[in-house]
């Protein structure tokens, strides 16, 4: 239960997001990732949601991931879920080339109308690589579309639970390197411009570029 | 050697005198003596150390000059302390005599008098300005020229004569050969000879300087270099009295009656400037200052000079452009001036003030205890004013604006709303009404609800406000809220046309499927069937122009009552789904009319996100109301298609979930369904591994959904409940969260307003702009969160951003201002913007991050040279002056630029002498007059006049041959 008080038992917070076409895996990446459990889920109605504490390092996580329906009936509502995502994981199916299309005409897009946060960090992953004999993406083009758009980029199965764990991590990590995403997530963070950097104030426009 | 030339006429004189003391007192004697040792060893030490290590030595640079220096020796005799100044320039080029080149205006005066370039002065110390009489002033000079000479320097010296104003002068230099040369100068400060006032008048004055006197200038030629400078100023605007009354009376006068009418009369420059809706700023150019050079000219005669005196300015070699700013523009103190920045303060303070209450009306009703100590300054306009602003809100125009007006890329990053639309204009209307404090926001505010309120009981569209769309996140939640607002009073116009239409003819409406209830269907905005053709329901197309929409559902609406061989009675159908055919019964599959999935501000989706994340995670809770889509969505499916089966459902709604083994139909995005699967009929086929699991959720709903065509489901979004919820947020919402929202919104809408100002190219400009736009961006981010961390902190950065907002206001300004100004010659309205850019950002850092150093400043922007290209478009700057204006002037001199005057007229006359020919005086002119071999020739006479019609000053220097 996320408890809104905000007690200390995490040190973080972060929203993740998990956003892709039906069928791609997203439930079960979710499901093998908190339970480490594979099984057959109805397609997600809206919008499905887990917790799951981490230890990274020194430091206690509390990751809330946000699993969206793929069904397009549901798209004009999931622009809320966008809003206050420290990272975005977009999923494809490796043995289903349109899902791996609909990346770049579809999700993308989404991700640069509805993501309130310019930092945030994304991520591309390919599922159902234990379906090998039927791999119509290859990796090659995953890393490619990875690079163009400026994402993480992992393969995984969340049927063999290979890499599944990893691409989780390997986000929170990302996201723990970057201090106006760790800002926000530890609560309380506040910034003042002007005191920071009094000479820049008015002179240097680069300064505020990147705060938020 | 210069040592040896000692006597001239001058000297002698003082050595007599001199010599007169020595017999009569030793110590006077020896004083004086001491005196010019002094000098000696001051100036031997001057000369020693050379301009370089002087400088270093902490020679103090002339202001304005960048590169004249001055050391400073303080000198005593017996009676009085005298200081020396050295005065040098650094640099070794071009020569002594000022020529078009180095004519340049921050010489400094005796440089320009005289001809020289470096030089020494003394004078008495005091600053009381103690007179020095002549012949104190020849003993001085005179001392002077002995200690010069003593250590052989060739420096002119100067000491002043009589009272300072007079700005007299005297001097002497050693030119170093057998020529010493003199320097005399002087002033009429008032009646000017009429003849003084012409060039002939001039002309002859300097002529006589050589000639013998009694000879008839007009008979003879005398050949005489001549230089003029023309110094030209635009008339200060007049500062109109009547304007300024109609001013301080205010919103006072300003009723709703001649509102618009007298008081908007008054031309002002910035009429079409986009600020100008909301206030005039005063001209941050207050005029131009033109000096117009012409070079030297060989001048023989009267007459010549006399039509120099005629000729126009545009013939001069060279032109000078010197803009004048505003004085306001270095004050740092806001003063009385109004503008964005301004105000956009006092909306902030009223920001820091609306945490004292519950909600607006406290404000308004004085019983709040924090608005005691409000009272005093705080003015709540009449009502006459008040409803001005309402009519102007509410009833101005029914046309929907352009919402993308003003807007700058960066405009959205700040939580705010569109410029034209209703919320921004209430805000900047808010910035002028009264003194813009929290009880006039508070008043305003009251009245601007009740007319929302109005709008909704009377389902009268909301102004300013579109009607469709979706619901933009990245705005401010009131904006949100209105826009949603406005679309709930259109679906209520549309239920009550609908509710007028079905009153005549429809009583059994279900049972039927006319024409009548496609149409009806129609008016309510569903998905289009476009979607379906393709197997696909692009929800984008949901959002399509309803237009378009309309056009294609009608077409459709009345090929499904064609070929309708339905045995079921269909209903809510948007036409065949392709050639998809049911499973079961093998009929048209028909995608069905579907609701709108609701529109939702951002408080809506807070509160579900909230509700999921509460009891999302313990159970497979999937979001409510995704579901209720999902259930209204299979409803009216099974209306449309009353044969279906749940199979049939999926294959129309989540195509991926069904396995077929067909190739075509297994391609979800793919194209339509061939003929060929009629043929194979029922199409083999089965629903996904996870569509047919036990339990599944879908099959759940599918059970429990009733047949029921869209129009008659309950809404997903009910118009009069959220209509009603949306009001009652805004009659209740607490005075901080409107102010922040204000707040953000004032700063967004002022900024889209100053960023639809022309200004031409203007890299400088486009860039501030952008970062103005961060900064705020920056600055707001701490508004609109759940609660402000640090509020007194936060109210102080916005206090900041009002000085940064005010900086880029007033260059947005100068621009605006130059740009049309020069709107022909826009290099110069780009230089002297880039000149005074550079002046006034390094000022901004300061004044923004210190608030004590409030200091004012000067501002001068450089000149300009006009290329001959750009000189129409500067004449034109001095329109021709008015009856009145030209009475105030006396017209005496010539050389007009568009009927004004010269305000100061310089001339430089000189002559020359070979000096091989070391001939004196008289024969100067004839001799200058037949010589080419200029390098030879000296300046005999030099003459530098300076003046107007009533203030002449002029300085002779004379070369002679000792
Ligand atoms: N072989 C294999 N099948 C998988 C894998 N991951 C998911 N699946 C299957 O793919 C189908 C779809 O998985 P879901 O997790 O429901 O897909 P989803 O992305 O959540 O779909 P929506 O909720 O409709 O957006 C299911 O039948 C899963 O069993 C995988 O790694 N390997
Ligand atoms: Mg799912």
């Amino acid at each position: 239960m996320g408890s809104s008080s905000g007690q200390p038992e995490f040190d973080y917070l972060f929203k993740v997001l998990l956003i892709g076409d039906s069928g791609v895996g997203k439930s079960s990446l979710l499901l093998s990732f908190t339970s480490n459990t594979f099984d057959d889920l109805s397609p997600t109605i809206g919008v499905d949601f887990k917790v799951k504490y981490l230890t990274i390092g020194e430091k206690k996580l509390k990751l809330a991931i946000w699993d969206t329906a793929g069904q397009e009936r549901f798209r004009t509502l999931t622009s809320s879920y966008y809003r206050g995502a420290q990272g975005i994981i977009m999923v494809y199916d490796v043995t289903r080339r349109d899902t791996f299309t609909n990346l770049s005409d579809i999700w993308a897009k989404e991700i640069d109308l509805y993501s309130t946060n310019q930092d945030c960090i994304k991520m591309l992953v390919g599922n159902k690589v234990d379906k090998e004999s039927e791999r119509a993406v290859t990796k090659k083009e995953g890393i490619d579309f990875a690079r163009e758009y400026g994402c993480l980029f992992l393969e995984c199965s969340a049927k063999t639970r290979v890499n599944v764990e990893q691409c989780f991590e390997e986000l929170v990590h990302k996201i723990l390197e970057t201090p106006s995403l760790t800002a926000e997530g530890s609560s309380g963070g506040k910034k003042n411009i002007f005191k920071q950097n009094p000479a820049q104030t008015s002179s240097a426009s680069s300064s505020y570029c990147c705060s938020s | 050697m210069a040592s040896t030339s000692r006597p001239n006429p001058l000297e002698e004189d003082d050595d007599a005198e001199e010599e007169v003391q020595h017999f009569d007192d030793f110590t006077l004697a020896s004083s004086w003596e001491r005196f010019i040792s002094d000098i000696e060893a001051t100036c031997r030490q001057w000369l020693a150390d050379g301009p370089k290590n002087l400088v270093e030595k902490g020679a103090v640079a002339v202001e304005d000059s960048k590169n004249l220096f001055k050391v400073k020796y303080d000198l005593k005799n017996v009676a009085k302390s005298y200081c020396m100044e050295f005065y040098f320039q650094i640099d070794n080029n071009g020569s002594q005599q000022a020529g078009i080149g180095n004519w340049n205006s921050n010489s400094h005066d005796l440089q320009l008098c005289f001809g020289v370039k470096d030089f020494l002065l003394i004078a008495p110390q005091s600053a009381s300005g103690v007179l020095l009489d002549s012949p104190e002033s020849s003993k001085l000079l005179s001392s002077v020229a002995i200690a010069l000479s003593n250590c052989a320097s060739l420096w002119p010296a100067f000491v002043p004569v009589h009272d300072p104003s007079r700005k007299a002068y005297i001097g002497i230099q050693n030119m170093g050969t057998v020529f010493t040369r003199r320097f005399e100068a002087d002033r009429i400060n008032s009646q000017v000879p009429v003849k003084l006032m012409h060039l002939e008048g001039l002309y002859e004055l300097f002529v006589s300087k050589f000639v013998y006197s009694g000879v008839d200038f007009s008979m003879h030629n005398f050949k005489v270099h001549f230089m003029m400078r023309l110094t030209y100023q635009t008339f200060p605007y007049e500062e109109d009295e009547e304007n300024d009354m109609d001013e301080l009376m205010g919103d006072k006068t300003d009723t709703a009656e001649h509102y618009g009418s007298e008081s908007r009369n008054k031309l002002h420059w910035d009429d079409d400037c986009p600020w100008s809706e909301w206030y005039s700023a005063e001209d941050p150019l207050r005029g131009f200052e033109l000096v117009v050079t012409c070079a030297d000219k060989t001048v023989e005669n009267t007459l010549e000079m006399a039509e120099l005196e005629n000729a126009s300015p545009h013939e001069a070699e060279k032109w000078i452009l010197h803009p004048i700013l505003s004085p306001y523009l270095g004050d740092p103190s806001h003063g009385n001036r109004i503008d964005f920045s301004s105000q956009l303060l006092c909306v902030v303070e009223a920001l820091d003030m609306s945490f004292t209450a519950q909600f607006m009306e406290d404000f308004v009703s004085g019983e709040n205890p924090g608005s005691e100590n409000l009272k005093t300054s705080v003015v709540i306009p009449p009502p006459t004013v008040l409803d001005r602003v309402i009519k102007d809100l509410f009833h101005e125009g029914s046309k929907l604006p352009d919402f993308t007006k003003g807007e700058h890329r960066l405009s959205r990053a700040l939580k705010a709303a569109p410029l034209e639309s209703l919320f921004t204009q209430f805000c900047l209307h808010s910035l002028w009404f009264g003194n813009c404090n929290i009880r006039a926001i508070a008043s305003l505010w009251i009245e601007f609800v009740r007319e929302v309120r109005w709008c909704w009981e009377e389902s009268q569209p909301l102004p300013k406000m579109p009607v469709d769309g979706s619901i933009d996140l990245s705005t401010c939640l009131i904006y949100q809220k209105l826009h949603l607002l406005a679309i709930c009073i259109e679906k209520k116009r549309e239920m009550n046309e609908e509710f007028l239409d079905c009153i005549g003819s429809e009583d059994s409406s279900d049972a039927s499927v006319s024409v009548e209830e496609h149409q009806k269907v129609d008016k309510r905005r569903n998905t289009s069937s476009e979607a379906d053709l393709q197997r696909k329901r692009d929800s984008s197309i949901a959002e399509d122009t309803s237009n378009r929409l309309r056009f294609e559902r009608k077409t459709e609406s009345t090929n499904s009552v064609n070929q309708s061989p339905t045995h079921a009675i269909r209903r809510g159908s948007a036409g065949p789904a392709g050639t998809m055919m049911l499973l079961k019964s093998h009929q048209r599959l028909h995608a069905p009319f579907t609701q709108d999935p609701p529109l939702m501000t951002e408080d809506m989706h807070e509160e579900r996100l909230q509700a999921v994340e509460a009891f999302g995670d313990s159970l497979n809770v999937p979001g409510q109301l995704e579901k209720d889509i999902l259930l209204s969505d299979m409803s009216a499916f099974k209306a449309a298609n009353p044969d279906a089966v749940f199979e049939d459902f999926i294959r129309w709604h989540s195509p991926g979930d069904w396995d077929s083994s067909e190739p075509e139909a297994a391609e979800p995005s793919g194209g339509s369904i061939t003929e060929g699967s009629k043929d194979k009929w029922p199409p083999r086929g089965r629903l996904s591994q996870r569509m047919s699991d036990q339990g599944n959720l879908w099959r759940k709903s599918w059970n429990d959904a009733p047949a029921l065509p869209a129009d008659d489901q309950k809404p997903l979004l009910d118009p009069n409940r959220e209509g009603e919820k949306i009001l009652h947020y805004l009659e209740t919402v607490r005075p901080h969260q409107l102010l922040e929202q204000m707040v953000c919104t004032a700063f967004r809408g002022s900024a889209d307003t100053l960023n639809q100002t022309n200004f031409g190219d203007m890299k400088q400009m486009t860039s501030k702009l952008e970062q103005l736009y961060l900064i705020t961006k920056s600055t707001l981010g701490a508004l609109q969160r759940n609660n402000l961390p640090d509020r007194a902190e936060t109210i102080k950065d916005l206090r900041r951003l009002c000085v940064v907002f005010e900086h880029v206001e007033k260059l947005v300004t100068v621009a605006a201002s130059l740009h049309r100004k020069f709107l022909d010659a826009s290099r110069l309205a780009q230089v002297i913007f880039s000149d005074f850019y550079g002046i006034y950002v390094p000022l901004m850092g300061i004044n923004s991050n210190d608030e004590e150093n409030k200091s004012r400043t000067e501002m001068e922007v450089g000149r300009q040279e006009v290329t001959p290209r750009e000189r129409q478009v500067v004449s034109n700057l001095f329109s021709p002056p008015s009856a009145n204006q030209s009475w105030r002037k006396v017209l005496s001199m010539g050389n007009l630029l568009n009927g004004h005057e010269p305000i100061l007229r310089e001339i430089i006359f000189s002559t020359g002498d070979d000096v091989n020919n070391g001939i004196h005086y008289a024969a100067a002119a004839d001799v200058a007059a037949t010589s080419d071999r200029r390098r030879e020739e000296i300046e005999t006479h030099r003459m530098y006049v300076s003046g107007t019609s009533n203030d002449l000053r002029v300085a002779l220097s004379v070369t002679s041959c000792d």
